[in-house]
């Protein structure tokens, strides 16, 4: 299971790499503050998915949709984690 | 309710230039933009044709990643246009976003680029455990991604028509617009269409034996439209857009008026999907002087399809000749770009508006025999002055839609 703040470094690497984010806040709100959209969101999973090293599940996918900061994204990815065990 | 249409606005990206001057020169000093075809590490290794109208200077693009984001190299192509366009137009933003703006836009079938990719990654086999298709591989693939990536990056809000008639699409997004606009349900429309590299196209002409081989070594001596010699066409690449505004609102802001659609014309073969008709192409003709409320002798000047394949050529002089006679001068311009598939409408329209606008004629390009068959009609074979004040630029399509667009000079 990684860490947390693993996750951290490597969802910066990501919003830096692919959606041109650089070093955003870990609570704000990505929408409001970053224009990252709901096709973001579904980039943003492949890229969890190839860093967690398995595919999500559609009802994994779903729950994803409400979450607005890097700090819900963390929270979602250890709960993935957790779920996995 | 009609209206009369004016257009005031253009810019494209051809291979013969992006630059109006740079357009222009090319023309008058017979500067050809087939280049050898560049490699694609697939296709090309099959393909008997090496030659293709090309893009070969780089576009400096400074759209934000949000915009980027949904765009294929065909939507580059096409936003990249229509922001040189718009940003010359003079229009209001609130013009812009007021619904009175619609986009005819299209391409002959979106993104193949992406569209390769998409596949590449099933037949690879190298990504099935994650999710293979982007979220946004079909907005930079579909046939539609010019029109809507357009509307997106400048909040267009009005009308939104994306023809993808292969050869027919952005003169049919010239005359849907002008339509929209002449029946008032339009005040302006941003019409054009745009086509990326694509080594698809190729390799289906080359599999009909419709694309030039014999000139591999020697790329800007085809195609050769009308010319005895002429041994198929050359596929290309490149965008192009004009503003199109009805005329009493350009007027009154003040618009720089480049010329007038007069009139349009659009029908269909009822038949074969690939062969030429005679019959099909004269009744779009008639149908286009006709919906111009003019003469076959009004026409100057005719801007031929002419892609330079054995038959087309013949074919399209012969409907020319009978609808036409031997008065109007007739030029291919497909001789210095090669066939730019969806967009070679438009870009056929912007640059007989700068032949109109600077009073000259360029003359079809290889020209060196005329086909004794295509000798019946009016060729120019050398660059001449000459005021063109009525023009018509024609079109035909694999599926049989022609389409002939009537432009006129415009007088104060």
């Amino acid at each position: 299971m990684l860490p947390r703040e693993q996750i951290t470094d490597k969802l910066m690497q990501i919003f830096e790499d692919c959606f041109e984010i650089e070093n955003p806040g870990l609570d704000d709100n990505l929408r409001d503050e970053h224009e990252f959209d709901s096709i973001d969101a579904i980039e943003l999973l492949v890229e969890i998915e190839k860093m967690l090293g398995f595919a999500l599940t559609q009802e994994e996918k779903k729950q994803a949709m409400d979450i607005r900061t890097l700090n819900h994204i963390c929270d979602y990815i250890e709960a993935i984690q957790r779920n996995r065990e | 309710m009609e209206r009369r249409v004016v257009i005031t606005g253009g810019a494209a990206i051809t291979p013969i230039g992006h630059a109006k001057e740079d357009i222009i020169n090319s023309l008058i000093n017979g500067v050809s933009g087939v280049k050898p075809l560049r490699s694609d590490h697939l296709l090309t290794d099959y393909i008997h044709s090496r030659v293709f109208g090309t893009v070969d200077y780089t576009v400096e693009y400074d759209f934000k990643r949000r915009f980027r984001k949904t765009m294929g190299p065909v939507a580059y192509y096409a936003c990249q246009v229509v922001k040189e366009l718009l940003a010359a137009s003079g229009l209001t933003q609130d013009f812009i976003t007021s619904g009175r703006l619609g986009v005819a836009f299209g391409s002959t079938h979106g993104s193949p680029t992406v569209q390769r990719s998409i596949y590449k990654k099933f037949f690879s086999r190298s990504q099935t455990e994650f999710s293979a298709i982007g979220a946004v591989d079909y907005l930079k693939s579909m046939v539609h991604t010019t029109a809507v990536n357009i509307t997106k990056m400048f909040g267009i809000t009005g009308r939104v028509i994306s023809s993808s008639t292969a050869c027919t699409t952005s003169s049919q997004s010239v005359g849907f617009g002008y339509e929209m606009i002449k029946f008032g349900i339009q005040d302006a429309m941003i019409c054009g269409g745009a086509d990326e590299y694509d080594t698809t196209t190729v390799a289906v002409f080359d599999n009909l034996l419709a694309c030039s081989t014999a000139f591999n070594d020697t790329p800007n001596k085809t195609p050769r439209p009308f010319a005895a010699d002429r041994d198929g066409l050359v596929v290309g690449e490149g965008g192009g857009a004009v503003l199109l505004e009805e005329y009493e609102s350009a007027r009154k802001r003040g618009a720089d008026i480049l010329g007038e659609i007069i009139g349009f014309a659009c029908n269909n073969n009822g038949g074969d999907l690939i062969l030429p008709n005679v019959d099909g192409i004269k009744e779009t003709l008639r149908l286009g002087l006709k919906s111009a409320g003019i003469t076959s002798d009004d026409v100057d000047f005719i801007c031929a399809h002419a892609t330079g394949t054995k038959m087309g050529d013949i074919i399209e002089a012969m409907a020319i000749h009978r609808i036409y006679g031997d008065s109007p001068y007739v030029a291919a311009l497909k001789s210095y770009m090669g066939h730019i598939m969806g967009t070679c409408g438009v870009v056929e329209t912007l640059l007989t508006l700068y032949m109109m606008e600077k009073g000259f004629i360029a003359p079809t390009l290889n020209l060196d025999e005329i086909d004794s068959r295509c000798a019946m009609i009016r060729h120019v074979t050398e660059i001449m002055d000459k005021k063109i004040r009525i023009a018509a630029i024609q079109n035909f399509a694999f599926g049989g839609v022609n389409t002939s667009i009537v432009l006129k000079k415009f007088e104060n």
